[in-house]
């Protein structure tokens, strides 16, 4: 790198190698969705030669398989996006504005659990998962092997960034407007409903973004938590197909990975600096 | 409505921020907190709104203690240095705010807000966003949410600091005006004594957490208790000196290494008999002149002085002038014409000199 | 009178004192006591905290206590139905004299250091310097492919690269060179080069976390710094070395303890790729080894107590190290008093 000539070649030409994977990864993914067959990047014909492209990988559209992994991969993110929203909007902004005992070990403990990643706990969160699943009424919606269950215990992995994030969104608000509130005639429960939300909203759409998209990618939890395909989320049962006995149709399953990516690339298009900025900001509070 | 503060204190870990304040404020009377960042001013004002509980001492409203009511139930409007609005709301919205919570009827509400903004000047811009406004307008929402609810105490925090000068006099005037007009009591946070000295029929000056001084604002110019409120109060600063007084062939004189001046009798013998050896003598910028060519000088007011510093501020020039090593700052007419490097003649005006005890800092001749 | 009936008199007599007194003094409305309501201000910060301890308590302090029991058990699915029993500290006597405890531990030390280095810190700081040293729009676009990774779909993401990696005919690595690693055709995360590949998927996501952090560290810089140490006829290298590396020390640190911690306790990705083989054990990692004992039916029934024991003593170091990051990087100390105290 450097400010010269040879410097600003070097600087592109690392940036472009460092890049190769990813762009080879996804030129594959795009090419092998309208092909037969590909040989590495090339699509290939019956004959061997190249061409033989085809629109019928797409068909599983058709399928219903597909649409209930969806609906499930929906019902998650939205219900994580709804859960983490109003866990860690009202969690954060008790632990920014108010004094309580306590306060001080619950901004530690969110720490520690931000920073811990929590997948070691899914053997015994199966066991709490079976229990859940005992609650009469709405044990079965809750409980292993439920879109719900699933979704809680999302809610609950993804909490304590969420708190941390929104913490950091309340602390920037000035002390004054919810002084005045306050003098207004407005409880705390109203300040933080009328006053304080309506200025974190641009951190809501940011947590809400965040977490719609952990939701929608889950794989490990779902597939931890889940048997077969009824309650298959899209990861799981894009996996399923991955690891069916019968010999593998590469481009199918491509064009089952390119379909669930379909909100994933409307974001990258439409929310790029956002997205750089959440990535980083959960970590470091602000 | 009566304020009463007794040993109204508030510490925090240790931290002392209001210290055993203990002050009345009239009915309909406008009061002043006055004091440097950090003197505990807004601290104190907190207190009186609910915001921060007391560690100590007593609130009272018409002589009832609310040191435990809540902010929304003591009847009190507030303005805010950072006017505080509502951003997602308009005009309306953050002036009716807090009648739609009193759950008012949506038609007083319009007349009530219609009138209040009406009084503010700024009633034909309900439907605006407050990021439409200028800072000014912002201040003026900010005023007229105050006073929507018809409160009977109105607090001020430094509510004139983010304005430009021109504008900050135009307010000034208003808010006076309109506390008067509607006879509310009012607590007026600044660090600005122009601002004090204008506006307030009391001003509380305060340093440290401690109250300093509580009076109207010529005594706290021409009568200072304490050393602290005569070298805050009165812009230049007023100038100190470490004097022994002299009674000297049926006179008395001010006397340290470079300074002798003769004194008026009635302030030298409060002086001399508060029986220090030492007193710090403090005159005012404004009570000392360059000797006029056309006037003689007085004998026994005249010293000699080094122009250090001319520090020009328009329609005079502030002069910084050392006596044989001892500096002082000088007010002047512009049409004196002072430069750096003159040696001049200055007269003392000593009819308002000030004496503090140098331990508590005290005056010696008034009480 | 019943306990009810006199708590609701007592009611009305105080709602009716405090009319009256308020009617009579036109006072504002008094509340009972102080105590009271620091109870209640107390009480509305955890009814805000309600949904937030709810979760926590579910999925983070049950399942913290119940993994603790559980590694002193026999609990697998194979005795599911029968009772089960303590079996005192046999898990980790087993765990410890397990043969591939060595290689497990082995490969966790070398997963973890390796990806770290050269990834999630090294490769990030180089990112992080040549994209802001670039025009700033230029380097957007760079970081902003670097973050495609970190969004795509886990089981889409191995995909891409277990065909990048396949044998030939159809892995693209081997249908451009596939003579270096030596692979000469075969599959490579299966076969030649399964830890470089284990490591690249993990450290191409990684990357970009430390990338991001470290920008916004280099981008807060401030310009004049830059612009004096080149009037001083600093070169670039020194520019970095003397003044941007010096600068970033923090993030540097804070992401080298927090990314440890992450590749110590995730291992999704190597689950997705590889299973831990090829083989046995080949790229089998700690967290693996919990996860698998648990719950595949690799061994043809699911060690739940045993898998515990592997999670347990993870999750022992997982949280000291935790502890001790949230100490060094003194997060307690940023954390400002409340201004507003609830009367």
């Amino acid at each position: 790198m450097g400010s010269g000539k040879t410097g600003r070649f070097f600087s592109y030409a690392f940036l472009t190698l460092s890049i190769v994977p990813i762009l080879v990864g996804y030129t594959w993914l795009v090419i092998a969705t309208v092909s037969t067959r590909t040989r590495g990047l090339l699509p290939i014909n019956a004959e061997g030669g190249i061409g033989g492209l085809t629109l019928g990988n797409w068909s599983f559209v058709f399928e219903s398989a597909i649409w209930s992994a969806m609906l499930n991969s929906l019902l998650i993110a939205v219900a994580m996006v709804i859960g983490v929203g109003i866990a860690s909007t009202s969690g954060g902004y008790a632990l920014s504005r108010f004094k309580f005992p306590g306060r001080k070990g619950f901004l530690t403990g969110t720490l520690v659990l931000h920073a811990f990643k929590a997948e070691m706990l899914l053997i015994a969160i199966f066991f709490v998962l079976r229990w859940l699943g005992e609650i009469p009424l709405i044990g079965p919606y809750i409980g292993f092997n439920s879109v719900g269950g699933v979704a809680l215990v999302m809610v609950a992995l993804e909490l304590p960034l969420g708190i941390w994030l929104m913490k950091g969104f309340f602390d920037n608000i000035s002390w004054d407007m919810e002084r005045a509130a306050m003098i207004d005639g407005a409880g705390r429960f109203r300040v933080w409903w009328q006053i304080m939300l309506p200025q974190v909203r641009p951190g809501i759409a940011a947590l809400a973004l965040f977490t719609f998209i952990a939701g929608w990618n889950a794989y490990l939890v779902p597939f931890t938590f889940t048997i077969g395909t009824k309650v298959a989320n899209m990861p799981v049962y894009l996996n399923q197909l991955i690891s069916d006995t019968a010999p593998v149709n590469w481009n199918q399953v491509a064009a089952v990975g390119l379909f669930q990516m379909i909100p994933l690339i409307i974001f990258f298009i439409f929310t790029q600096e956002l997205l750089l900025n959440i990535y980083a900001g959960g970590s470091k509070g602000t | 409505m009566r304020v009463e503060l007794e040993n109204l204190s508030k510490a925090w870990d240790g931290v002392v921020g209001a210290d055993r304040i203990t002050l009345d404020i009239a009915d309909g009377e406008f009061v002043a907190f006055l004091g440097p960042s950090g003197c505990g001013k807004t601290t104190t004002l907190l207190m009186v709104a609910g915001i921060y509980k007391p560690s100590g001492g007593t609130i009272k409203f018409d002589g009832h203690v609310v040191n435990e009511v809540a902010p929304k139930d003591r009847g009190i409007g507030m303005v805010f240095q950072s006017y505080a609005l509502y951003p997602h709301m308009t005009v309306f919205g953050n002036i009716s705010y807090p009648l739609r919570i009193q759950k008012v009827n949506k038609t007083e509400i319009k007349e009530r807000v219609q009138k209040v903004a009406d009084m503010m000047g700024i009633g034909d811009l309900l439907d605006r966003k407050i990021v439409q406004l200028s800072g000014g307008q912002q201040q003026r929402v900010s005023l007229g949410r105050a006073l929507v609810k018809e409160p009977q105490l109105l607090l001020f925090d430094e509510p004139l600091s983010n304005l430009d000068a021109r504008l900050r006099l135009t307010m000034r005037g208003e808010i006076k005006r309109l506390q008067e007009e509607m006879g509310i009591t009012a607590i007026y946070v600044t660090h600005d004594q122009v601002e004090a000295m204008t506006m307030a029929d009391r001003i509380a000056v305060m340093s440290g957490g401690v109250l300093q001084a509580y009076d109207v604002p010529t005594d706290l110019y021409e009568h200072p208790k304490t050393q602290f409120v005569a070298g805050f109060v009165g812009n230049p600063p007023m100038n100190f000196f470490d004097v022994e007084i002299v009674a000297m062939d049926g006179e008395f004189r001010a006397k340290s290494g470079s300074i002798d001046l003769a004194l008026p009798r009635d302030r030298a013998e409060k002086a001399a008999a508060a029986g220090k050896d030492k007193l710090i003598m403090g005159v005012r910028p404004e009570d000392i002149y360059l000797v006029d060519d056309a006037e003689p000088a007085a004998p026994g007011r005249t010293l000699t002085a080094a122009i250090e510093v001319v520090e020009p501020l328009g329609r005079e020039d502030l002069l910084g002038v050392t006596v044989n090593d001892v500096e002082m700052r000088v007010l002047v007419d512009k049409t004196k014409g002072a430069a750096v490097g003159d040696n001049v003649d200055l007269v003392f005006d000593m009819s308002s000199v000030q004496f503090f005890d140098p331990e508590t800092e005290q005056s010696v001749l008034w009480t | 009178m019943t306990e009810k009936q006199l708590s609701a008199t007592e009611q009305l007599m105080e709602q009716e004192a405090d009319s009256l007194a308020r009617a009579a003094i036109g006072a504002p409305k008094q509340p009972r006591s102080s105590l009271g309501r620091r109870v209640r201000s107390t009480v509305s910060a955890y009814g805000f905290l309600l949904p937030a301890i709810a979760l926590v308590i579910t999925f983070f302090i049950i399942p913290g206590i119940l993994l603790i029991i559980l590694s002193f058990t026999n609990l697998s699915s194979a005795n599911f139905t029968e009772p089960w029993e303590f079996i005192g500290f046999a898990n980790f006597e087993r765990l410890f004299t397990d043969p591939f405890f060595p290689k497990i531990l082995r490969n966790t030390v070398f997963y973890v250091f390796t990806t770290l280095i050269f990834f999630n810190l090294g490769l990030a700081l180089v990112l992080a310097l040549v994209t802001t040293n670039i025009p700033r729009r230029r380097g957007f676009f760079f970081r902003l492919v670097w973050l495609l990774p970190r969004l795509t779909p886990s089981v889409v993401y191995i995909l891409m690269w277990k065909r990048i990696g396949s044998a030939d005919p159809f892995g693209i690595y081997n249908q451009f060179m596939p003579e270096v690693l030596g692979a000469s055709g075969g599959n490579l995360f299966l076969g030649g080069a399964p830890w470089a590949f284990v490591i690249l998927t993990n450290g191409f996501v990684g990357a970009s976390f430390g990338m991001i952090i470290f920008t916004s560290a280099l981008m807060s810089i401030p310009e004049d710094l830059i612009t004096a140490a080149k009037v001083d006829g600093a070169s670039t290298w020194r520019i970095i070395r003397d003044i941007k590396l010096p600068l970033i020390k923090w993030p540097l640190l804070f992401i080298a303890t927090y990314q440890t911690l992450s590749l110590l306790t995730s291992f999704e990705y190597i689950l997705l790729l590889t299973e831990g083989g090829p083989g046995l054990f080949t790229t089998e990692v700690w967290a693996l080894t919990a996860y698998k004992r648990a719950f595949s039916s690799y061994f043809g029934n699911s060690q739940w107590a045993f898998g515990a024991t592997w999670a347990i003593v993870l999750v022992a170091v997982a949280l000291v190290m935790a502890v001790l990051y949230v100490k060094i990087f003194k997060f307690n100390e940023l954390v400002e008093e409340p201004r507003i105290e609830n009367l």
